[in-house]
């Protein structure tokens, strides 16, 4: 029983980490870079959503849509004004994005600290439990599970049959290719950096239903983010949803045998062992 | 020396606030140093160097606290076992790239914290209470013996022969263990030498503060300030780490004093503003004067006169190169479908076939850059399929790339002499160098970058690469791909000259067909992964099944 | 409206005129002039590195040129965004192909149909396939799982469905059997019978000149010879010197 009840909440907790990873698969698809600031965006709309519920008594759901748009606006203002330049610097460009994400994610952070303090915190809504044949359900788990995995399911959507989405997807294969049939890459960056940061408002969102966040919880998150991506197979989008639900599987069932000190460095762990023994990810890329 | 006449004054005159200033510029210029020589130096971006100064904190006080020893013996093992513990780490580490390897390396931080806020002989999570043994001064001057062989440690990577392969490695892995560079020891020793000092500081830290805990030994944000100041003086040079962290401490400490709270906001900031506006640091300006720009290594003022005697071509009718039964396969598809074929000493062997044929697998595999899934690859009758790539190519199997890989930061000379070491006296190694450049005539290039270059004299350089390894055969990757006639021309001589020399020479050759029959003994066509026909080159340009397969009905 | 467009009739689809262009501190383009006539296939036969690639990709505005005029259709568009100039009319193959490889056949033809008008799609598609019946069948697998020839042949589909009014190819015969070489110059002959514009950049002189009308030979970034293809042939001791071919 105890089993089946870490599988579902492993699956729940899986559906949220698929969103968590694909605003970082996106950037990375399309423009080639990781962003490191990744979890620092993430971190603070979860702490900016506990700030608005506190204060407002509003219920967290409500800010998606919002979060969603600011994020979208602020990402593109990132990406126009601080990645933008080094698009054309070659080979140099992935070890200096890094460099600049890396000051972005201090920037964010430390921000973040003077705000928000260094507390951890998480939100008292959602918080019913329903239990069904014997499973102890959470609410919050599931609204984030279900809704992350709702999310991803409408990029997976946009990707794949819409004209706009297609034009990114093609981008992120491959950007002299996209360029040739009349798509504007250049635009596809921005969009992409936009987007990517939205999705990381939301999953930002959703997590501090269910997890207590504070500033410092950024780097872990970013890490987190990675390795679903890695495990996955960096730019693909299919692998990265296998990969969420594996480590939401691996992370409630460490949690529950080996306790929360190793639940922090199961991201850590998995990121070194799984790159050295299987540096081309779990995913079965072409070729 | 007025300088270090200077640096001992320090404690004698100032006030205490400016030799702890003094103290904390030396601190971070020996972490600078030592995070350029893996990141800037080598090319592996870590953002978790830190875990060296907790190690060798916590090694250094557990040295003093339980074993007793002095504090500078202590220091001084601390030190030695953060190397060690690289050494371990980085058999590791080292295999992940790019991002993996900087966001492991930030990883291996936090877990070390972990670890260590659960051990408690070290003090677990509530830290260890250092008893108050220095004074001000003895830290002071330990760091400046710190600072100077983290220092010395980066020259020795800048600017010595050895070093060569650190820059090697950096540039392109591939074509360094293509050139006889055992890539995986080289990138473990500049993981040692840039754990050694950040453990020192780590110890000596430690001790400045009569206080460690996880959090204080492994602390993320050290590496941000670390890398601000390195990249602010300029990434991978030998004075950028001192510039950038003079320059930015001093700064720094008059700016913190207003805003406490936003010193790492504001590096964060700093970071970007460089990688934006300068990417090269202050060095990369400096450079742009003519100024601290580095000098090639091992370079005499001239040319040197080459001194080599002519070898007489060594004779024999043994096969240095066989392979049998050769099947590569990736994932589903056969790259190679169980080729065999044999090459003779000076013997001059063409290989023709589309891309994709399988040309540039079958030489992967015979240089060892691809495991063979079935069948073995033999040089001089010994089965080598086992023997990682830079051996191969030490022992004289080497290999020119489809599209030359040069290694771009390093001139003409630097190249070649880094080949030309494979395991000679440094002297010898200049001869050798030489030697290969004249053959292939690039003397008067020599202290040129390789994209000065024309494509048919980086295609002569990776030939002159390849000489320097004293090969007995040389593969060579669509050789005449892309060259003018006279490129075609100059190529054919050094072809010629291989077998003047006993060299073996096989080259793989898409369309140029005729520039390369005339010179070849024989001709192995590859067609889908297969061998379709082997011969002399007037029969198999004749073959019904190569021009049915191969050539079409070309009228 | 046709005696208003233009005061003497357009003849040249691209006019290039005195362009330079490089990276960096590298000029690799040096004061490079030529024309492509309507209706006709133009060869540019070059080593590697003698800078094909780098004018097809100035042309296009892959590459930014320093200097000089690129006229589509008596049109200026050097300088233009890459995008612009692929929306302008001109459909590049480039080289090396640059196909989405975990994207099907037919999302890159449709891809390139963004920019033909919405009505023309579907006739314009037939047609395509008709010139490339062996795509046709697989217009569902993954393009990086194709053979080298039909990944060209997808590569140049893509870009006819741009419906453009000038191609550029830039060595469609890289890394392909010269039987299959020759199976994609067979393609050529049939889109001049069309009508099509092409530029072709080639390497090997017997490929480029069997369907050309017209050849220029660039070498270290000039234009050094050009000619019909008979007059190449007959000059082909000096025109192989050049290329080495």
């Amino acid at each position: 029983m105890i089993v089946l009840q870490l599988v579902v909440n492993g699956v729940l907790l899986g559906g949220t980490y698929i969103l968590l990873a694909q605003g970082l698969n996106l950037v990375f698809g399309v423009m080639g870079i990781v962003n490191l600031a990744h979890g620092s965006i993430i971190t603070v709309a979860g702490l900016f959503t506990y700030w608005f519920v506190t204060h407002t008594d509003q219920s967290p759901l409500w800010l998606i849509p919002c979060v969603f748009v600011a994020m979208l606006a602020v990402g593109a203002v990132l990406q126009r004004l601080l990645l933008e330049p080094l698009a054309k610097l070659g080979t140099r460009r992935e070890l200096l994005s890094l460099m600049v994400t890396f000051g972005l994610s201090y920037v964010i952070v430390e921000t973040a600290l003077n705000f928000f303090g260094s507390q951890y915190v998480s939100l008292p809504n959602l918080q019913e439990t329903w239990s069904v044949g014997g499973l102890a359900i959470n609410e919050a788990l599931v609204a984030a599970g279900v809704l992350g995995a709702l999310i991803s399911g409408c990029l997976h959507v946009w990707l794949h049959y819409t004209p706009s989405g297609k034009a990114l997807l093609a981008t992120s294969q491959n950007a002299t290719g996209a360029v040739t049939c009349g798509i504007d890459v250049r635009r596809m960056r921005g969009i992409s950096f936009a987007i990517g940061s939205a999705l990381a408002g939301i999953a930002g969102v959703l997590l501090i239903l269910i997890l207590p966040l504070s500033a410092p919880t950024a780097d872990t998150l970013t890490i987190l983010s990675f390795v679903i991506v890695a495990l996955g197979g960096l730019g693909d989008y299919k692998g990265a949803v296998y990969a969420g639900l594996l480590l939401g599987l691996v992370q409630s069932g460490v949690g529950y045998y080996l306790g929360g000190d190793v639940e922090v460095v199961v991201p850590y762990l998995l990121l070194i062992t799984f790159m050295v023994l299987r540096p081309q990810g779990l995913g079965q890329a072409a070729r | 020396m007025a300088a270090i006449a200077c640096a001992g004054v320090v404690p004698l005159v100032t006030s205490a606030y400016i030799l702890q200033l003094a103290t904390d510029i030396l601190t971070f210029a020996a972490l600078a140093y030592s995070w350029n020589v893996i990141s800037g130096c080598t090319g592996y971006l870590s953002f978790g160097q830190v875990s060296f100064f907790g190690i060798g904190a916590y090694a250094t006080s557990a040295l003093v606290l339980r074993a007793g020893l002095p504090w500078y013996v202590a220091a001084v093992i601390g030190s030695a076992i953060g190397g060690a513990s690289a050494a371990v780490l980085g058999t590791i580490m080292l295999r992940l790239r790019g991002i993996m390897f900087a966001l492991g390396m930030l990883g291996l931080a936090r877990i070390l914290m972990v670890v260590s806020s659960n051990w408690d002989f070290i003090g677990g999570a509530a830290g260890l209470i250092l008893p108050a043994r220095l004074t001000p001064v003895a830290v002071y001057f330990a760091m400046w013996v710190t600072v100077l062989v983290a220092f010395a440690l980066n020259y020795f990577v800048l600017h010595s022969q050895w070093g060569l392969s650190v820059t090697g490695v950096r540039d392109d892995e591939v074509a360094a263990a293509a050139v006889g560079v055992p890539t995986s020891w080289v990138k473990i020793i500049a993981f040692i030498l840039s754990a050694l000092a950040p453990a020192a500081v780590g110890g000596l830290v430690a001790w400045n503060r009569s206080f460690l805990d996880p959090p204080s030994a492994f602390d993320p944000t050290l590496d941000l300030q670390v890398i601000v100041f390195a990249l602010f003086g300029g990434i991978g040079t030998l004075w950028g780490p001192a510039l950038g962290t003079v320059i930015l401490v001093i700064v720094g400490e008059q700016f913190w004093a207003y805003l406490p709270d936003l010193q790492l906001a504001l590096y964060g900031v700093l970071v970007i503003a460089v990688v934006l506006a300068f990417p090269g640091g202050i060095v990369g300006i400096a450079n742009k004067f003519g100024w601290l720009r580095r000098k090639p290594v091992a370079a005499p003022a001239t040319f040197p006169i080459v001194t080599r005697p002519a070898q007489p071509a060594a004779a024999g009718n043994d096969a240095v190169i066989e392979v049998r039964g050769l099947t590569v396969r990736f994932g589903g598809l056969v790259a190679l479908n169980s080729v065999s074929l044999a090459v003779k000493r000076g013997e001059m062997v063409s290989i023709i076939g589309a891309n994709g044929a399988g040309k540039t697998t079958l030489f992967n595999a015979i240089t060892g850059f691809v495991k063979p899934s079935e069948g073995g690859v033999y040089y001089q009758g010994k089965l080598v399929s086992a023997i990682p790539s830079h051996q191969r190519a030490r022992q004289g199997i080497a290999r020119t790339f489809q599209i030359p890989r040069l290694m771009e930061s390093m001139t003409v000379w630097e190249n070649t002499l880094l080949a030309a070491r494979n395991g000679k006296r440094a002297t010898a190694a200049v001869d050798q160098a030489a030697w290969a450049l004249h053959t292939v005539k690039l003397d008067s290039l020599w202290l040129e970058l390789p994209n000065k270059l024309s494509p048919g004299q980086q295609r002569r350089l990776e030939m002159a690469r390849a000489l320097a390894l004293d090969p007995t055969v040389v593969l060579l990757d669509e050789v005449m791909a892309g060259m003018t006639r006279d490129e075609q021309g100059e190529i054919r001589a050094v072809l010629r000259h291989f077998r003047d020399l006993g060299v073996a020479a096989v080259a793989g050759v898409e369309h140029i067909i005729s520039a390369i029959a005339d010179i070849s003994d024989r001709m192995i066509v590859l067609d889908r992964g297969k061998k379709i026909a082997e011969g002399a080159p007037d029969a198999v340009l004749r073959d019904p099944i190569v021009i049915e397969s191969y050539l079409g009905k070309v009228s | 409206m046709s005696a208003s467009a233009s005061p003497s009739a357009e003849t040249d689809a691209l006019r290039v005129e005195n362009l330079v262009a490089g990276f960096g501190d590298l000029t690799i383009l040096h004061d490079v002039s030529l024309t492509v006539p309507i209706g006709k296939v133009t060869v540019l036969l070059g080593a590697n590195g003698a800078g094909k690639t780098t004018l097809l990709r100035a042309i296009t505005g892959l590459v930014t040129p320093r200097a000089g005029r690129v006229t589509l259709f008596g049109k200026e568009i050097a300088g233009q965004a890459p995008h612009l100039i692929a929306r302008a009319g001109i459909g590049h193959v480039p080289s090396g192909r640059e196909l989405f490889p975990r994207m099907p056949v037919s999302a890159h033809l449709d891809l390139g149909g963004r920019l033909c008008p919405p009505d023309q799609r579907a006739a314009l598609r037939q047609r395509v396939l008709g010139l490339f019946p062996e795509i046709a069948e697989r217009l569902g697998q993954a393009a990086g799982t194709l053979s080298g020839g039909e990944q060209q042949m997808v590569a140049i589909a893509r870009a006819l469905m741009t419906n453009p009014r000038l191609l550029l190819l830039d060595e469609p015969s890289a890394g392909l059997a010269p039987k299959v070489v020759l199976s994609v110059f067979q393609t050529l002959a049939k889109l001049q019978d069309q009508g099509m514009s092409v530029l072709l950049a080639e390497q090997s002189m017997t490929f480029g000149l069997s369907v050309a009308n017209r050849a220029h030979i660039i070498r270290e970034g000039r234009i050094v010879l050009s000619g019909t293809p008979a007059e190449l042939t007959a000059e082909r001791s000096v025109a192989q010197a050049y290329l080495g071919a």
